[in-house]
């Protein structure tokens, strides 16, 4: 940890200008002592640009008015002048200096991952995130809940319009959490601003960062990285709860991990097996097939109607559960558990005119699971 | 500036320098062009930024100490 902060009160004597906070163009301090850091660099580099800004236009307006030609100016004609030439290199060289030390200061702050309480690996799926709390046994998928009627203009947008997720990020206050970033498919990116956290999240690279929230609250984020046709719709909600809140909340999704590995034994009817088949359609699914069934011609195939939902049962849940290759079809057999796989698969024999009456049992997933 | 002409090396590390930081008078300019082997002045110019490398990595680690990494 950086034990020499001398450099701080002179940041600070730049930055407490209320009027730029106000603005909600403006970055967000945040909810960690980071952010806050972040924030004053770059009000601090914000004030040295406008005082450079001023200098520069202010010396530029003088000496065009002072030096008009209707007042008889006449330019000098010379080639070359060493000593401004050395004096307007060391200038913008000490300037650029004095920002870049209290800017390593932070950084390495930054990058200072060690003595973590918690460790989360995260995962960028197309077109979700997934959130594995290391050695706790917490494991899941973190989808877009928006309703496309929403996306589609036929209602009108809510408040946490394309800002909300079925199951959050939920962290503890106070205890510092690391992040190991990674991706599944394409190279995604974690942004978090009120936690001034935003790292590139890269198949087969694990990359590392940390924050300590300290108060209690709803954060939200988004995917910064080109990742495709859903890079919009794969946001970032991190809940964060008081120790005990948060203990809780562990112990919750525990238990709700097991009842959900019990309701898979149970027996499912057809119309059981649908209901819930169309919410597992509409997180999971629709983002490509959408919501009609009807796909995107030329990117994602229909399902109303198409030979996979309509065929051979066993055709279609190999593809549901291991993907297609060459496509962008992924494989959900690690991803959706065998209530929410045999839910969606029944959804898609039995929704938008493919009457096929084909029920598809947890059990029977399960078996082909294994 | 002033133009350091007695020793042939001290000539070409001051020219190799004044190209790093970008600026050199155009009479200077004209007398390296004039006078001794390109090789020297390649020679130096591979030696400064070897030793302008060296500093940084040293200053990068003299931060890192700092900072009490």
């Amino acid at each position: 940890m950086i034990k020499r902060v001398w450099l701080l009160p002179w940041i600070g004597s730049l930055v407490s200008l209320p009027a730029a906070a106000a603005w909600d163009v403006n970055i967000t301090p945040g909810a960690t002592a980071i952010s806050r850091e972040v924030y004053d660099l770059h009000m601090t580099i914000f004030w040295i640009c406008v005082a450079i800004g001023v200098v520069v236009f202010g010396v530029m307006f003088w000496s065009i008015i002072h030096h008009r030609k209707s007042r008889g100016a006449e330019a000098r004609n010379f080639h070359e002048n060493t000593a401004v030439e050395i004096l307007w290199t060391l200038i913008p060289f000490v300037i650029l200096i004095a920002m870049a030390i209290p800017a390593t200061a932070t950084l390495i702050k930054m990058y200072d991952n060690t003595d973590a309480d918690i460790d989360i690996q995260v995962t960028g799926y197309q077109w979700k995130w997934r959130y594995q709390y290391l050695g706790q046994d917490i494991d899941f998928f973190s989808s877009l809940t928006t309703p496309n009627e929403q996306i589609d203009n036929e209602a009108p947008k809510g408040e946490n319009y394309l800002l909300e997720v079925d199951h959050p990020l939920v962290l503890p206050v106070g205890k510092k959490i690391r992040f190991l970033f990674t991706a599944n498919d394409v190279i995604h990116s974690w942004w978090v601003p009120d936690l001034a956290v935003k790292k590139d999240a890269i198949p087969g690279f694990i990359n590392e960062s940390w924050a300590i929230p300290e108060e209690s609250g709803i954060y939200r984020g988004q995917c910064t990285e080109l990742c495709g046709r859903g890079h919009g719709f794969m946001p970032i909600v991190v809940e964060v709860k008081p120790q005990a809140e948060f203990e809780q909340w562990l112990a919750d999704t525990r238990e709700a991990t097991v009842a959900q590995a019990a309701s898979a034994t149970e027996e499912w009817s057809l119309e059981q097996l649908i209901e819930h088949g169309e919410q597992v359609y509409n997180t999971t699914c629709a983002a490509c097939h959408q919501a009609t069934g009807q796909g995107i011609p030329g990117a994602f195939p229909a399902l109303a109607g198409s030979p996979v939902a309509l065929g051979d049962i066993d055709a279609h849940i190999n593809i549901v559960l291991h993907g297609k290759a060459g496509t962008a079809m992924q494989a959900f057999g690690a991803q959706l558990n065998a209530v929410d796989l045999a839910a969606v698969i029944t959804y898609e024999r039995n929704a938008w005119g493919n009457d096929t009456g084909d029920s598809v049992s947890p059990q029977r997933i399960t078996e082909l699971q294994q | 500036m002033s133009n350091p002409k007695k020793n042939g090396l001290l000539k070409a590390a001051f020219s190799a320098l004044a190209a790093m930081f970008g600026v050199q008078s155009e009479r200077n300019r004209q007398e390296d062009f004039s006078s001794g082997s390109p090789l020297r002045y390649l020679l130096t110019g591979v030696l400064m930024v070897a030793l302008f490398v060296a500093s940084v990595i040293l200053l990068v680690r003299l931060a890192l100490m700092l900072a009490g990494g």
